[in-house]
C-alpha cells in the first residue's frame, strides 16, 4: 500500500511535464495534421539552453524559461517556414513524418556538437532536499517541477482560450474550411502554431533538465513516451494529452515502486496497446481532427 | 439603377473542366435573391468565386462597381462579402459565443464586433441564451441560427448563404426562411442558394436558375414559382415526383426527395 501511494504521488508530480511536452506536440497535429517526431529534440534543447543558461549565468530554471521559450518559439516558426511549408498539401502528412524526422536529427547533431554526448543534469542548490509528508517522501525539486508544469500549462491554457490568436488556432483546429472562410489565414497560424508547440517543447525541456540527467540522444526515448501519450489521450485533444501523461506517468511510476523499475518501462506500452485496441481514436479523440 | 453584386460571363471550374460556363448574375442591394437548379450544376461554385474560394479562370465579378476577381477572401470580408457553407461551419467545441467573436476576426476595432455581438444576439436570442454552451451541443436548427448571427459581426453588405436549410426539421427551416426575410427587412443583401427551391423562392424577392454552369433564367420568386417549367423541374411537381419514388441519383448519391421534399410530399 505503502509504495502504491508513493508511487502515485511520484507519478502525479512527474506528470507535468509529460503533460507540458505532450501538448504542444498535439497542438502542432492539431491544427496542421503533422505528427512532429522533433519534439523530442526541442524538448532536449530546451533542457540545453536552460542547462546552459544556468551553468554560465546561475539562473534558475523558472526565469529561464521565458528566455528559452522565446528562443525556441522563432526556432519553431523557422522550421515551419523552412521545412514544412513548402510540402504540398496534399502529402503533407506523410512527407512530414521524414521531414520532422530530419529535424530531429539535425538537431541532435546539432546538440552533440555543441555539448558533447556525456550526460548533463541541472544540479540547483535544492536538487536534493525532499519532506516527508505522512512517511512519504516529496522530493522538493519534483514538486518545483509540477509547478511550472502547471504554471506554463495554464499560459498555454489561457493563451489557447482567452486571446484572438489563440481562438483562431482553435477555429483552424475545429473546421479549418470555416476558418478560412471567415478570415484566418491558415498559413499564419500553421507557422505561429508550429512556434507555439515548440515553445511548449521548451518550456517542458527546462523543466526536464531538473528532473533528469540527459544528452543528445535522450529524445529518441522521449519521442516513443510523447507518441504514446498523445495516441492515448487522442491525437489533436490537449485535455487528452493532460490525461494520457496522468496515466503514462503514474502507472510506470506505481509499477515501479510496487513491482519492479525493469517493469515500468513496459507499463504504458501495453496500457497504450489495450486503450488502442478499445478506443482506436484514444481516450479523448472523439473526432478525427480532435478539439483544442 | 446599381447593382450591389454583378458577375459577367464568369467561368470557373476546379480542374481540367469548367464547373461555371459563362455565369452573369445581378443582386440589388437590400433582396434577397434564390439560386436553384439541380445537383452539381455549379449553385456552391458561384458562390465560391463571390467570395473568392475560387478565382475565376475569365470574366468579371464586381462588388460596388469594383472588381474584386483578384482580391484574396480576406479582402472580400473586409469589403463586407460574408459566406457561409454547405455544411455546418460553427467550431463545434468552442462557445457560441466565441463563435461569434470569429466571425469579427477580420475587424480591428473589437469594440464594434463586441456592440456588433450584442445586436446580432438581440436579433437571434440564441445567442445570448446558449452563449456559454458548445456550439456542437445546440441542435441543427439553433446551430443555423447562429451561423447567421454570426455572419451580421462582420456588419455584412452581402450574406453568402448555400443551402442554409438543408439537414433540417421543418419547424427549424421555416425559422430560417423567417430569419433570412428579416435580414433582408433590416437591408441586409442575401444570396442563397437552395434545394428547397419553393421555401427558397417564397422567401426571395428574385429567382435565379442554374443549369449546367449557365443561368437559364431570371424572374421574381414569385413568377419563378409559377412558371411551369420551373415546377414540373424544381418545385417537386411531375418527373420530379417520379424521381423521388425511384430513390436515389446516381450522379451524386444524394436522394432527390432533398431537392423537392416539401412539394413531392
Ligand atoms: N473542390 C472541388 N474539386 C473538384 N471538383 C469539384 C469541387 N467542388 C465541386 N466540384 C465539382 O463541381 C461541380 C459543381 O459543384 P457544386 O458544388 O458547385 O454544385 P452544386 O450545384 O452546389 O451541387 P449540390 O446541389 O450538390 O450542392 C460538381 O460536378 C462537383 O463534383
Ligand atoms: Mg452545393
Amino acid at each position: 500500500m505503502h509504495a502504491l501511494i508513493q508511487g502515485i504521488i511520484l507519478g502525479v508530480l512527474t506528470a507535468g511535464v509529460y503533460a507540458l511536452m505532450a501538448s504542444g506536440q498535439t497542438l502542432i497535429f492539431g491544427i496542421m495534421k503533422v505528427v512532429n517526431l522533433a519534439q523530442g529534440a526541442m524538448v532536449i534543447l530546451g533542457a540545453y539552453l536552460s542547462y546552459q543558461l544556468f551553468t554560465s549565468f546561475g539562473i534558475d530554471p523558472l526565469l529561464a524559461i521565458p528566455i528559452t521559450t522565446v528562443a525556441m518559439f522563432i526556432l519553431g516558426v523557422a522550421v515551419q517556414l523552412l521545412f514544412l511549408r513548402p510540402l504540398k498539401a496534399e502529402d503533407r502528412s506523410e512527407l512530414s513524418l521524414l521531414v520532422t524526422f530530419a529535424v530531429a536529427l539535425l538537431l541532435e547533431g546539432i546538440m552533440s556538437v555543441t555539448w558533447k554526448t556525456s550526460v548533463r543534469s541541472i544540479n540547483t542548490g535544492y536538487a536534493n532536499s525532499s519532506w516527508t509528508v505522512f512517511g512519504y517522501q516529496i522530493t522538493l525539486v519534483r514538486l518545483w517541477a509540477f509547478l511550472l508544469s502547471i504554471a506554463a500549462l495554464l499560459v498555454l491554457y489561457l493563451l489557447l482560450n482567452r486571446t484572438r490568436f489563440g481562438r483562431a488556432i482553435r477555429a483552424t483546429v475545429q473546421n479549418p474550411e470555416s476558418a478560412r472562410l471567415l478570415g484566418v489565414e491558415s498559413s499564419r497560424v500553421s507557422a505561429l502554431g508550429f512556434g507555439l508547440g515548440a515553445a511548449t517543447a521548451a518550456a517542458a525541456g527546462s523543466v526536464y533538465g531538473l528532473l533528469y540527467p540527459f544528452n543528445s540522444g535522450s529524445h529518441y526515448d522521449l519521442i516513443s513516451r510523447l507518441l504514446s501519450i498523445v495516441l492515448l489521450g487522442g491525437l489533436g485533444s490537449i485535455g487528452g494529452a493532460v490525461v494520457g501523461a496522468l496515466i503514462v506517468s503514474t502507472s510506470s511510476a506505481v509499477v515501479a515502486s510496487a513491482i519492479s523499475p525493469s517493469w515500468s518501462e513496459m507499463t504504458f506500452f501495453v496500457i497504450l496497446l489495450l486503450v488502442l485496441l478499445i478506443r482506436p481514436q484514444g481516450l479523448f479523440g472523439t473526432t478525427a481532427r480532435g478539439a483544442i | 439603377m446599381d447593382f450591389l453584386l454583378s458577375l459577367q460571363g464568369v467561368i470557373a471550374g476546379y480542374g481540367a473542366g469548367d464547373i461555371l460556363k459563362g455565369v452573369d448574375l445581378d443582386v440589388s442591394p437590400g433582396t434577397v435573391t434564390c439560386l436553384i437548379g439541380p445537383n452539381g450544376a455549379g449553385k456552391s461554385t458561384v458562390l465560391k468565386t463571390i467570395s473568392g474560394l475560387l478565382r475565376p479562370r475569365t470574366g468579371d465579378v464586381r462588388f460596388k462597381g469594383e472588381e474584386i476577381n483578384r482580391l484574396a477572401p480576406r479582402a472580400r470580408l473586409l469589403r463586407g462579402i460574408v459566406h457561409v457553407p454547405q455544411d455546418r461551419s460553427l467550431f463545434p467545441a468552442m462557445t457560441v459565443w466565441d463563435n461569434l467573436l470569429m466571425g469579427g476576426y477580420v475587424v480591428k476595432d473589437q469594440k464594434a464586433v463586441r456592440r456588433r455581438i450584442d445586436e446580432a444576439a438581440a436579433v437571434f436570442p440564441i445567442c445570448t441564451r446558449r452563449a456559454h454552451d458548445q456550439a456542437g451541443s445546440l441542435s441543427g436548427g439553433e446551430q443555423k441560427q447562429v451561423e447567421l448571427a454570426r455572419t451580421l459581426v462582420l456588419d455584412p453588405g452581402l450574406i453568402l448563404l448555400d443551402e442554409p436549410s438543408i439537414g433540417l426539421d421543418p419547424k427549424s427551416r421555416h425559422q430560417v426562411f423567417a430569419s433570412i426575410r428579416r435580414l433582408a427587412e433590416s437591408g441586409r443583401t442575401v444570396l442563397l442558394v437552395e434545394q428547397n427551391a419553393r421555401s427558397g423562392l417564397a422567401a426571395s424577392d428574385f429567382g435565379a436558375v442554374l443549369e449546367s454552369g449557365v443561368v437559364r433564367l431570371v424572374a421574381t420568386g414569385a413568377s419563378l414559382l409559377e412558371d411551369p417549367e420551373v415546377a414540373r423541374l424544381y418545385l417537386g411537381a411531375g418527373r420530379a415526383t417520379a424521381l423521388t419514388m425511384g430513390g436515389i441519383t446516381p450522379d451524386t448519391g444524394r436522394s432527390p426527395s432533398t431537392i423537392t421534399s416539401e412539394g413531392a410530399r
